[in-house]
């Protein structure tokens, strides 16, 4: 029976091993290339494990490459997009949270089309329209582009958390000669921060790592946000391949840490948006 | 719940001052947008001009529904989708009943397996890319060193597909797996032990008692990871750009392809257009499934 | 100070009438109790007076003008919930001064972060200030100002909940069972706190409850209602001694009134089909009736002496006075189980006399203390 039991154990170690190793390899391997020399990696052949003492060559490489703005674009273009979603979120969630009106079921399912519709297919119009609006070639065109898609969960997981507040706190505050909106605004939201928090982080999370509008608004080199400043490097021959690890390591440790904290909360708000339909 | 509130006069207009604003914004930047392009897919309108295309009717499903090209694409779009969610979902599956029980740096190992996830798909096409490199990756130094030569991973028709499948599984099991997990926890740990008090083994405990409870939530991942397949774009189109002979290159990418390289807005939007068909009918058949899930619960 | 007035007035949700049309007045500076069993209706009314549930049909007059449509904060009301809704990331202090902030508060100092500075500095404005502090202060809550609410005890919070209903000092004080999520001897001191607050205030209180001992202790008028009906509007005694039918009966008194079916022959009184009464005084009309009467008017006598023989079937003391449940008898000497509703008639004996349970003995009462009910529709006979 022990040995059954043993085999079993050491079965799942195995298992278990070979999935962090089959998860994590990329990861790693982002690493050891960034710390490789350029010389190792297209001669010689590349190193197995990470040259630490390779770092102060990596660091001066980083600076060859416009990583600096391309990051501060990309946090312009998440936080932007994050503020501008919660607060428009903020409005739906709560009129979908406590009211009934006319066409609240349309709403909901129009909410819930944005996560079925592919970008790609509002990308021409958006394109026509940005064109004739002058908002081509800028950031706010880009955040206005994102939050279409960020808003519908910013709203649900914001009404997930408006709908757990009790309805007789809003009416103690009406009584108290306070208007809808500031009912809102002072009552409700300071009592679902966490919401808020988790909410926030999901909208900044797909800011980040937004390509497809970024690559095809955007034309100015100074305005590329770093998805599509790295993804420049694609296909060119003569890529200093380190430095571009690096700088894709360095996008990517936020965007891991911060999914790192949310991870539960994306996935309720995920499947609650899928549900609610 | 509301209060029963559905005033006369000025109050009953309080609801739509709070739904108008997010509901203009997306009627502006995404519904809108969708409509005219279901316009646009019926004029011939050119990338040089936006504004200016003329109506032709079908002609551009004429073509469309003439042109191999199309077919392939729609192929590349459902094998790839299908095979995302089989291999996806398997994977995601193992891996949330792998560490489903408690277990030293379990935490650790969790953070690990997320990964896949929680890179951005940028950062991740140019890891993959560097691996799947054709001197230099990884992958082919592994197979030269065992002596099977090596492989044209991202040009050659056979394997192209393939190997974006092997990085869209990497992006998607971690998703599936807590998706998977959250469920896997929620099912009553006095009803798995008393199962196996009773005698059942693993694998009979596993299809009586663990599978009935995870199912939903299996099916819920599928169809998210069959819907975010046919979205997609990043990661197939830095890796092979919808080739090689538009063997990858998904409707999605098409309508890049043929709005921006061949300049041609009316066509990409017929494209655009089938893709939104299929995206409905994935949300119908979710829809579909859903009330069957709800069916299911209360029963 | 409003005396409010009821022409009409019904409410239905969909195909639900959740309150019947009734008419009623509520007069100024009255301790108005609107009593009943849960989900009888008398929250919702409540809410209608207060404009956070509509009305569906009917006028309600606030001082002669029709009041339907006005905005809560029209109505001048201030409304103590069940569950005090209290605002938790607030402070006492906090909780208590908001009515006055708001009032305070300029159209365009609801804009989002004007919101949180012009709070901050109203906060300190020496009125507001001051009142809040004084009000606290009446309650005893001046320790509590800087805590939050989820720190405080229930009955902390209820007074919190009090304090926010007079900062504002409204004309119209309405409140939704505000002791029921209190215990016991928590409660009886509350009731004569809010009772002893009234008269301090002089203004309308209308006070919803389901228990009659608070109805009884503290109303100066009682509406009761049941299953959206409003079956009596009266003062306290008159509810007692008078009571419009069987419900009203039933409800108000501990133990309960007892009612006995009863017929009327020719040769006299029939109680529970089988006893025979002489009666003594003149019977109603009909041939069944309800034969109704307080624990308090039956004697207990040994067996024989009284009209109605009996068989002790419980026994509550409770010090003072005991309360003994009986069976009544039929000529034959079996304790029929005949009566509608209750087996048993409760009759209330000061002291503690020496009863067991099994004995027989009589019951016996006056004509006078006789209430007769329709047996069909409860209602009271003249």
């Amino acid at each position: 029976m022990p040995f059954k039991k043993l085999t079993l154990k050491l079965s799942r170690y195995l298992l278990i091993g070979m999935l962090v190793v089959l998860a994590g390899f990329p990861v790693y391997w982002m690493a050891t290339t960034a710390l490789s020399l350029n010389s190792e990696l297209y001669g010689s052949g590349q190193v197995i494990w990470p040259q630490l003492q390779n770092f102060p060559q990596l660091w001066h490489e980083l600076g060859q490459v416009p990583i600096g703005l391309w990051l501060f674009n990309t946090l312009l273009i998440a936080a932007g997009g994050t503020v501008l979603s919660l607060t428009l979120g903020s409005l739906a969630g709560y009129a979908l949270s406590r009211f009934r009106f006319h066409g609240k079921g349309l709403v909901g399912f129009l909410l819930f089309m944005t996560q079925v519709v592919p970008e790609a297919l509002i990308l021409v119009p958006l394109y026509a329209m940005f064109i004739t609006s002058g908002l081509l070639n800028s950031l706010t065109g880009l955040v206005l582009a994102n939050v279409g898609f960020s808003l519908p969960v910013a709203c649900f997981v914001l009404k997930g958390a408006m709908d757990a507040v009790p309805y007789e706190i809003e009416e103690s505050a009406i009584i108290d000669n306070c208007p809808r909106f500031s009912v809102l605004t002072m009552i409700i939201l300071p009592l679902i921060m966490p919401s808020i928090a988790a909410a926030a982080v999901v909208a900044f999370f797909a800011g980040w790592n937004e390509f497809l509008f970024a690559s095809t608004f955007l034309m100015d080199r100074e305005n590329w946000p770093a998805s599509v400043g790295l993804a420049s490097f694609v296909g060119q021959y003569e890529t200093p391949m380190s430095a571009v690890m690096g700088a894709a390591l360095v996008f990517s440790i936020p965007a891991i840490v911060f999914f790192l904290l949310i991870q539960r909360k994306i996935v309720a708000g995920l499947t609650a948006g899928a549900v609610k339909g | 719940m509301t209060g029963s509130k559905i005033r006369s006069g000025m109050t009953r207009l309080v609801p739509y001052a709070f739904i108008l604003p997010p509901m203009i914004y997306l009627m502006v930047f995404m519904f809108w947008p969708l409509a005219r392009q279901m316009y646009m897919s019926l004029t011939n309108t050119r990338i040089i001009n936006p504004n200016r295309g003329r109506f032709i009717g079908l002609g551009n499903y004429e073509r469309l529904f003439d042109d191999p090209a199309f077919y392939l694409s729609l192929k590349a779009t459902l094998v790839y989708a299908v095979l995302a969610v089989v291999f996806g979902v398997s994977l995601g599956v193992i891996s949330a009943l792998a560490i489903d029980r408690p277990f030293k740096g379990r935490a650790v190992v969790r953070a690990i397996l997320l990964f896949g996830w929680a890179v951005p798909n940028v950062a991740a096409s140019l890891i993959w890319l560097w691996m799947y490199n054709d001197r230099s990756g990884v992958f082919n130094r592994i197979t030269e060193f065992l002596g099977l030569g090596r492989f044209p991973w991202l040009t050659s028709t056979e394997l192209a597909l393939g190997s974006i499948l092997a990085v869209t599984v990497w992006q998607v099991a971690p998703f599936v797996m807590l998706v998977v997990l959250a469920a896997l926890q929620s099912v009553p740990h006095e009803v798995r032990e008393a199962a196996r008090i009773d005698g059942a083994d693993g694998l009979s405990t596993f299809r009586a008692v663990t599978l009935p409870h995870i199912r939903p939530a299996i099916q819920l991942a599928s169809l998210l990871v069959c819907v975010w397949s046919i979205r997609r774009f990043d990661i197939i189109y830095l890796l092979t750009g919808g080739g090689p002979v538009g063997t990858t290159s998904t409707l999605v990418v098409k309508i890049r392809q043929i709005a921006f390289e061949g300049h041609e807005l009316g066509m990409a939007s017929a494209y655009g257009a089938v893709g939104l068909v299929l995206a409905l009918a994935i949300a119908a058949l979710h829809y579909v499934v859903e009330q069957r899930r709800m069916k299911w619960m209360s029963r | 100070m409003p005396a409010l007035t009821f022409n009409n007035v019904s409410k239905t949700f969909g195909d639900n009438a959740v309150i019947k049309a009734f008419n009623a007045d509520i007069h100024d500076g009255e301790f108005l109790v609107l009593l009943g069993p849960s989900g009888c209706g008398k929250s919702t009314l409540l809410r209608m007076i207060a404009g956070l549930s509509d009305i569906t049909s009917g006028e309600l007059l606030f001082d002669g003008d029709v009041a339907n449509d006005w905005e809560p904060k029209q109505r001048g009301v201030a409304f103590v919930f069940q569950t005090y809704a209290l605002y938790p990331h607030m402070t006492v202090r906090e909780n208590i001064a908001f009515p006055l902030v708001m009032d305070a508060f300029r159209k365009w100092y609801h804009l989002p972060i004007v919101n949180i500075i012009a709070r901050h500095r109203l906060m300190k404005r020496p009125d507001i200030a001051e009142r809040t502090l004084k009000i606290a202060r009446q309650l005893e809550l001046e320790p509590l100002l800087d805590r939050r609410p989820v720190s405080l005890s229930g009955g902390q919070r209820q007074r919190v909940a009090l304090a926010r209903a007079l900062v504002r000092n409204p004309s119209l004080y309405l409140l939704d069972e505000p002791l029921s999520n209190l215990d016991a001897k928590l409660r009886t001191q509350m009731r004569s706190e809010i009772s002893a607050l009234h008269h301090k205030v002089g203004k309308t209180f209308v006070y919803v409850t389901h228990d009659q001992v608070e109805a009884m202790t503290m109303a100066s008028r009682i509406i009761i209602m049941d299953k959206g009906v409003v079956q009596q509007v009266d003062t306290p005694d008159s509810v007692y001694d008078n009571p419009a039918n069987t419900f009203v009966a039933k409800f108000i008194g501990s133990p309960p009134m007892n009612l006995i079916p009863a017929s009327v022959r020719a040769d006299g009184l029939k109680l529970s089909g089988e006893i025979s009464v002489d009666h003594g005084a003149t019977l109603p009309g009909r041939r069944e009736v309800t034969f109704g009467i307080r624990p308090e008017k039956l004697e207990l006598k040994a067996e024989g002496e009284g009209r109605l023989p009996a068989r002790v079937a419980v026994v509550e003391r409770l010090g003072a006075e005991t309360v003994i449940g009986c069976r009544l008898m039929t000529a034959k000497g079996q304790a029929e189980e005949l009566l509608i509703e209750q087996d048993l008639v409760f009759v209330r004996v000061s002291g503690n006399p020496k009863m067991q349970i099994g004995e027989t003995c009589s019951l016996d009462y006056r004509a006078e203390d006789v209430l007769w009910f329709d047996i069909d529709n409860g209602q009271r006979l003249s």
